[in-house]
């Protein structure tokens, strides 16, 4: 296990294949069986594991170094010429260094690259907000042609990897820096782009959750209902763009409370893809969103910053109880009917 | 090779037509940046007549040459060009800039047949480019990459990434143009930014120099002969040009960056055209 | 002075049994008949201490209201000297009430009657026509919801702690074909009984009685809850042991009332 990334996670057992690894490995398989993938990196083939498929296909790996406006365009030239260009970098430099080149050369001219952003949300704790990005999901949301992917961990992102070769059009995944610990234990779950994935049924309010939040959320569930005897419908809302409108309002006629968590501001991301169905809907719905509260974030490992902006499990647990308090209009007469 | 006179000939009446073009295109547009349309308009046409290998009645064919003008404000220079070689009707020039047409100032390479980027905010064509000439070298195809920047455009940094990376990739398959006019919107290059030393910028980044004067078909022929023979590492092919060229009172004028001609004016502009010789 | 176990029964007969002659007016066309363009008040009540706790029924051209408390001057009032008595008569005992009306004999005779009907609620009566099992079920979905959520507003310690510890959920009730629906809504400690399907959300326990025949034996606890369910006679939707707890505290309320 290399911890030259970074430091190791230090709640969770780190021995299972890390989120990213798991990632270059797919990528590797894919590249095997299909010639006209080529991977792009800025210097950061290493950190992000884009390297292995590097290392395997040197012919068919681009290192630009550090100089993210040229990637994008070059994967943009690259796609032109009949290739399928997977390209990694870190998400603040995706969406905003090369963000004119992501949105411009790539989603207005609608090309078949596949980007994958790493160390999303404040996951690079340490390293402060230069290299944290807690925008992304807001600015790809509003590029026309792109599809936002946020999977929960390694083996979702093999997913998510997997099923956006044939996805048509330019694909944004975001993940950590690689080591989040894994929630699913295998990925035969049912997973596609674009429908959430119910992990828990329930009826008293539901969770919309992604990337590393969805861990948190289903250990907060799992303690709901024994101390509280609380139903909580979890939803993995894997993709936020498209969103699956289905699923949310399914959970709000039929749990009538939502909140939403992610490694994001709270301006912009899931929550307000959510939120904007919600109130399209015109019904009735105890609605709250947890990210980061529009602040540049402190310095510190992941495991203490979700702490600290109510993203780990404690934090969902009690915010699960200060929304099952609220009440809506229809509650103002208690009084039986005849 | 040298050109014959026939071929010179022939080129010189191609690029008379295509300046015609864009004085009728401007003033169906209401507007256009014309000087910087009429400047590129010999390597434009030697291009697509002479040295690119492009079908219009196939402009996706996977073998063609890719041509990006990076400075894609030249819209009202390459929409004629294509016309006239035949990609669509030059009738269809006349719906530049109305409402959903295909044509406005920047070309939509996805409503464009025969643009092969969408260009318009600076700075990004070369990197565009850099893949290009990748993505053939991958598949161990010929095509050549051709891209035309202009020279404030050079001020943005991206394109000196693209430029470091088309050097280290050692892209002989791309060869560079700089239309050289010497103007920007705000003034002269020199004066709003200065580029100079502007060659020794580029072979510093690795590219091998040639410095011509961008309306002589025959300094360009052989710049682009050169470039296709070397091997060593990408060509970058300096054309000093005129801003405006063609038309007599916009030449090297620094307010005809854009600029709209009423009838009187696109008149006069033919005219001036017309006693090209 | 009554006790509170006398006076929660007297708070479910008056709030959730008489309450079901409205739908008895509505179902039966004889009953309905009857009533057709009267206008009147029927009082029952019962001193408690001071004061007087009752309920009255008020014609409006043969459309029933059922109001708790006090009518200053009604037509006919049936009046008990203790809780107890109240409860006893409408549960089939011996209790005499003072009545007054007795000078409106053909009005008196028709609110007997309608007290008549609700006998059919009685734990011994097993009606076997068809439109009576299909009356009896109505009546009894309607009174026993009623009566939860009476039963909570009352006070029953046990009640309410079942009540105090639910965030929002709804209890839901049907009989189909016949259409036949009511809920009661829980959320911390409030309770709010409902008729037909509560649609703003989905049911925490759904019990689906399969017909008026399938209904019946359950409400009458002729078989027992789980045997209905292997029967085919009702299914649950949702969790099962909070349909148990509903069951229970229906059988408390039985107890308490008879």
């Amino acid at each position: 296990m290399s911890t030259k990334s970074g430091t190791t996670w230090t709640v969770y057992d780190a021995n299972t294949m890390t989120q990213a690894e798991i990632y270059g490995q797919v990528l590797c398989d894919l590249g095997e069986a299909n010639p006209k993938i080529v991977g792009l990196s800025a210097d950061l083939a290493k950190s992000t594991k884009i390297g292995m498929f590097g290392d395997k296909f040197p012919d068919r790996f681009f290192n630009v170094g550090i100089a993210e406006q040229n990637m994008f365009g070059v994967s943009a030239g690259l796609a032109r010429s009949g290739l399928l260009p997977f390209v990694s970098t870190m998400a603040a430099f995706v969406t905003m260094r090369a963000g004119e080149q992501v949105r411009t050369d790539i989603c207005y001219q609608n090309l078949d690259v596949k980007i994958i952003a790493t160390h999303g949300g404040t996951s690079f704790g340490a390293a402060g907000s230069t290299h944290h990005c807690t925008e992304d999901l807001a600015i790809t949301r509003a590029f026309p042609n792109m599809t936002v992917i946020v999977p929960a961990d390694g083996i979702e992102t093999a997913n998510a990897v997997k099923a956006c070769v044939d996805w048509p059009g330019p694909v944004y995944i975001r993940i950590g820096r690689g080591f989040e610990p894994t929630y699913y234990k295998d990925e035969n779950y049912g997973f596609q782009i674009g429908k959430a994935v119910e992990l828990n049924p329930g009826t008293d309010i539901t969770i919309i959750c992604c990337g590393v939040t969805v861990l948190q959320a289903m250990e907060a569930a799992k303690i709901l209902k024994e101390s509280d005897g609380l139903s909580v419908r979890v939803l993995n809302m894997h993709t936020v763009k498209p969103i699956d409108e289905e699923a949310i309002l399914k959970a709000v006629v039929e749990t009538r409370r939502i909140i939403t968590f992610e490694d994001h501001n709270v301006l912009g991301g899931l929550g307000s893809a959510v939120a904007d169905v919600v109130a399209k809907s015109g019904k009735g719905c105890a609605f709250d969103k947890v990210g980061i509260p529009d602040c540049f974030c402190v310095v510190g490992y992941p495991e203490d910053l979700y702490s600290h902006y109510g993203l780990d499990s404690n934090s969902i647990i009690d915010k699960v109880r200060e929304v099952m308090g609220k009440d809506f209009e229809e509650d103002e007469s208690w009084e039986d009917e005849v | 090779m040298p050109l014959t006179d026939q071929e010179i000939k022939e080129l010189k009446a191609r690029a008379k037509q295509i300046r015609l073009d864009i004085i009728d295109t401007t003033v169906a547009a209401g507007g256009a940046h014309i000087g910087g349309g009429m400047s590129i308009v010999e390597i434009m046409t030697i291009l697509y007549y002479k040295y690119a290998k492009v079908d219009p009645s196939n402009p996706k064919w996977e073998d063609r040459d890719r041509i990006v003008v990076s400075k894609g404000h030249a819209g009202v220079c390459v929409a004629p060009v294509l016309a006239n070689k035949g990609y669509f009707p030059r009738e269809d020039l006349k719906s530049f800039n109305q409402f959903n047409s295909p044509f406005g100032m920047h070309l939509d390479s996805l409503k464009v047949k025969g643009v092969d980027a969408s260009t318009g905010s600076l700075g990004h064509g070369l990197s565009m480019s850099v893949g290009m000439a990748l993505g053939a070298r991958v598949q161990g195809k010929s095509w050549n990459t051709y891209c035309i920047l202009g020279d404030g455009e050079c001020n943005e940094g991206s394109v000196w990434e693209a430029a470091m990376s088309a050097s280290h990739f050692k892209l002989t398959n791309l060869i560079t143009f700089v239309d050289r006019n010497k103007l920007m919107i705000d003034g002269p290059t020199e004066q709003v930014m200065g580029l100079e030393p502007f060659a020794d910028k580029w072979k510093a980044f690795g590219f091998i120099v040639k410095e011509i004067d961008g309306h002589d078909f025959n300094a360009l022929s052989e710049a682009i002969e050169y470039a296709h023979s070397e091997k060593s590492g990408p060509v970058l092919i300096m054309c000093n040009t005129i801003k405006g060229k063609g038309v007599d009172f916009m030449e090297n004028e620094v307010k005809w960056h854009y600029g709209s001609v009423d009838s009187v004016l696109a008149q006069k502009a033919r005219e001036s055209v017309e006693k090209m010789s | 002075m009554a006790t509170e176990r006398d006076l929660l029964a007297s708070r479910i007969i008056l709030k959730a049994v008489l309450p079901v002659a409205k739908v008895v007016l509505e179902e039966v066309p004889a009953m309905k008949k009857k009533f057709q363009g009267v206008n009147a008040t029927f009082q029952i009540q019962a001193k408690n201490g001071d004061e007087n706790i009752g309920a009255y029924f008020k014609f409006t051209d043969g459309e029933l209201e059922i109001v708790q408390g006090v009518y200053e001057n009604p037509d006919i009032r049936f009046a008990f000297s203790k809780p107890e008595s109240m409860v006893a008569f409408l549960t089939g005992g011996i209790a005499l009430p003072k009545i007054k009306g007795l000078g409106k004999p053909g009005l008196l005779m028709k609110c007997v009657g309608l007290l008549l009907s609700l006998t059919i609620l009685l734990p011994n009566k097993r009606p076997k026509k068809y439109d009576q099992v299909r009356l009896k079920v109505k009546m009894v979905m309607y009174m026993i919801t009623t009566a939860l959520s009476q039963y909570n507003k009352g006070g029953d310690p046990e009640m309410v702690k079942w009540t105090t510890k639910q965030p929002d959920r709804i209890y839901q009730m049907s009989c189909e074909p016949e259409g036949i629906a009511a809920y009661i809504r829980v959320k911390g400690g409030k309770t709010k009984a409902g008729r037909g399907y509560y649609t703003r959300k989905h049911p925490f326990v759904h019990m689906k009685f399969h017909g008026a025949r399938g209904a019946l034996p359950v409400f009458m606890n002729d078989v027992e809850f789980v045997d209905a369910v292997a029967k085919g006679y009702v299914t649950v939707e949702g969790a099962p042991e909070y349909a148990m707890h509903l069951n229970n505290h229906m059988q408390q309320i039985q107890a308490l009332i008879t």
